[in-house]
């Protein structure tokens, strides 16, 4: 039912339709100020001369300067992306969403700027994405830091365009912020969903790439001095999840998301007042208003290690609390020696 | 035994829409048909035998021994009402056990049990799973009046199950429908819908249709338990109004709930029940691969297909026009010509008796 007439559309009553049709007069169309054709022109090639100008330009500060100054690539993703949004805009109605909400087709519109975050501005360095499977189910396991969870867009970003294969990895968020106004609203939308054992199963039944933070709220909201020491990895729920499925899981270290917001304490009376996990103070938040909600602009670097292949265990292994502990363990101890590899190879926070 | 096709069916509230439709649909395919019902039938329907009882009498009970009924459909459950008062109540949750109670016992000859119930029986919450199965709707004791009556008419359906192992019992939640009448219809009929700002749910839907043959098909059918009905596919929000042609006028505060009802009540005039203002923030999506499963069906038209289908004004009239009083009396005088012929062949007292 996806090409369906518009015109056929009708939101009167058929009876009020026929009267409104015969009381219809023709009207002759509006004087309406006719540019000359030159002008007309100009104004629907205008973009086309302007990309070109400034080709034209950025070849020239080259042979001038020597570097690239203004690099084309960068500014056609611009012009895409402002295209991009004028096609979603007219789409209209027609377009599916899956059960979980997710448009992939708008997620995608997205893209543009979270590379210009993932290459110009955090410059994330990835490694090991050859550990990510093409196809097929897995569950990723990643370490949870910074105020705000930008790591999540970071990983789905790394996966989407690093990846010989670009795929979406399905978040899975505290229901908390799902219930929020706007913010559950665009994590819905962009293929997140709530951190739920039976919307995980279900994701992974359908071979989809899942993307789970075990440390939840405690990982944003630690202090900056507490950074890249891992929290509890709460009851292990996400193995029990991921044996049952016969998914295997692949853990993740980011490197780079703790410096973000230096959170220097935690005011929890303001927190519960206006019923968040956490009220962060950081150097420019609250002082600065909005502001202060600019991440700082760390060096980052993901890295994707080999899988732990928990789907050779049987399902029924899935309620053995010893194995699935020793599993959690297992892959919280590749994460915490990831993020101490990867911060050696880190020449400063912000280089 | 009587796991053949059913002899004597009896539809309550049969005079409500969906029971007018599944009383339609079932007239053709069992011998004997009664409905019951407080208010008359808006369609003459000369297959059936009505009868004027309410579910909140225990007359049920002698209806049901004096008819040799073998199959009860309930359908006189009040899910889409912003009237959320006593009757209500009453109906839905001292109405189902009045007619559970009458199918009960050793002297009932009732073998097979529909019970109508809803999606509204799991509410909506952000903290819910996306999907949800049948098992799931203990997740909460229920954040509105509509949902806690659900939640107990269901649970007195379960139990009467369990104690009449001969009877076999099926509880169908049927998905949020969309029609003229009912009130998700109604709002999203409007030219300027209000909405609650940020939000944009996941609604899946169910044509009426669909509905009644689900109806059917349990009536007629084996399958015991509980099962999801509701279509295809999800419809966001805010699709669902472009598809109308309305524009949303997110305007709603989201955490007034209240408020937000008597918002939407006095600017587009619809009572919107209070586990509905639910839907339009949290949404909420069934699965339905148990109903799949056991019944080798699955409703005709996706939640896409529904709302496209009720935009386009085509959506299966029900019910025709209320007919006129003429057309009642002719209904009563059809009846009781037919009964008059039969009564030539004997056994058939009961259904004079039971005018």
């Amino acid at each position: 039912m996806s090409s369906r007439d518009t015109a056929a559309v009708y939101t009167e009553a058929p009876r009020e339709r026929r009267r409104n049709a015969q009381n219809a007069k023709v009207v002759p169309a509006a004087p309406r100020l006719r540019l000359p054709k030159a002008v007309r022109r100009l104004r629907r090639n205008a973009p086309m001369y302007a990309i070109q100008g400034l080709n034209e330009l950025s070849t020239r500060l080259r042979e001038v300067t020597g570097r690239e100054v203004i690099d084309m690539n960068r500014v056609m993703e611009l012009v895409q992306f402002a295209y991009q949004q004028q096609q979603l805009a007219k789409r209209g109605p027609n377009f599916t969403v899956d059960e979980f909400g997710f448009d992939a087709e708008w997620t995608e519109s997205f893209l543009p700027v979270f590379k210009a975050l993932y290459r110009d501005y955090w410059r994330v360095e990835t490694t090991g994405m050859e550990n990510v499977p093409a196809s097929g189910r897995a569950l990723l396991v990643a370490n949870h830091a910074g105020v705000l969870p930008w790591d999540a867009t970071m990983i789905k970003t790394a996966i989407f365009v690093q990846h010989r294969h670009p795929r979406h990895a399905r978040a899975l968020v505290a229901s908390l912020f799902m219930g929020m106004p706007f913010l559950g609203w665009f994590l819905r939308r962009t293929g997140q969903t709530v951190g739920h054992p039976d919307d995980t199963r279900r994701l992974l039944e359908q071979d989809q790439l899942v993307l789970v933070f075990p440390e939840g709220v405690r990982g944003t909201g630690k202090a900056y001095a507490d950074r890249y020491k891992l929290r509890r990895f709460g009851r292990g729920g996400f193995v029990s999840t991921a044996i049952r499925a016969g998914a295997p899981i692949i853990p993740v270290s980011v490197v780079g998301a703790e410096e973000i917001y230096p959170m220097i304490a935690d005011v929890p009376a303001v927190a519960k007042l206006m019923g968040l996990p956490y009220f962060p103070v950081t150097p420019f938040w609250p002082w600065l208003g909005p502001l202060g909600m600019i991440p700082l602009p760390s060096k980052w670097r993901i890295q994707f290690h080999a899988p732990v292949h928990v789907e050779t265990h049987p399902p029924e292994a899935a309620d053995d609390q010893n194995l699935v502990m020793s599993l959690s363990d297992q892959v919280r101890d590749t994460i915490q020696q990831g993020l101490y590899d990867n911060l050696k190879l880190r020449r400063g926070v912000f280089v | 035994m009587t796991s053949l096709s059913p002899q004597r069916v009896l539809i309550t509230g049969v005079s409500n829409p969906l029971g007018a439709e599944v009383a339609r649909r079932l007239a053709p395919q069992v011998p004997f048909l009664f409905g019951c019902d407080v208010a008359d039938p808006v369609s003459a329907n000369e297959e059936m035998d009505f009868v004027h009882a309410d579910t909140r009498q225990s007359v049920i009970g002698k209806l049901v021994r004096r008819l040799r009924i073998d199959t009860v459909v309930h359908l006189a459950v009040i899910v889409d009402s912003g009237r959320e008062d006593r009757a209500t109540h009453e109906t839905n949750v001292i109405g189902t056990m009045n007619v559970l109670a009458g199918c009960a016992g050793p002297s009932s000859p009732v073998r097979r049990v529909v019970v109508k119930s809803s999606q509204a029986v799991y509410g909506a919450r952000p903290d819910y799973p996306s999907v949800l199965a049948e098992e799931m709707a203990s997740l909460s004791r229920g954040d509105t009046s509509i949902t806690r009556d659900l939640i107990e008419l269901e649970q007195l359906a379960h139990d009467f199950a369990l104690r009449n192992p001969e009877c076999r019992v099926a509880r169908l939640r049927l998905g949020y429908r969309i029609a003229r009448e009912t009130s998700l219809g109604r709002y999203l009929s409007q030219p300027l819908v209000p909405t609650f700002a940020g939000y944009d749910p996941r609604l899946q839907l169910l044509a009426e249709e669909d509905a009644a043959e689900a109806v059917v098909r349990a009536a007629l059918g084996v399958q015991e338990g509980v099962y999801n009905v509701a279509g295809d596919g999800v419809v966001l929000l805010s699709q669902a109004l472009a598809i109308m042609g309305a524009r949303s006028v997110p305007l709603l505060p989201p955490y007034a709930r209240w408020a937000s009802r008597v918002a939407i009540r006095s600017t587009t005039g619809v009572r919107v029940p209070s586990h509905l203002t639910e839907l339009l923030m949290f949404g909420s999506v069934v699965d339905c691969s148990h109903l799949d499963a056991e019944f080798r069906w699955r409703p005709v038209y996706g939640s896409r297909a529904a709302i496209d289908l009720f935009a386009q004004g085509k959506s299966e009239e029900v019910i025709e026009a209320p007919s006129p009083p003429q057309e009642y009396e002719l209904q009563v005088y059809l009846q009781r010509r037919r009964r008059e012929r039969r009564n030539g062949t004997a056994g058939h007292a009961a259904l004079t008796a039971g005018r």
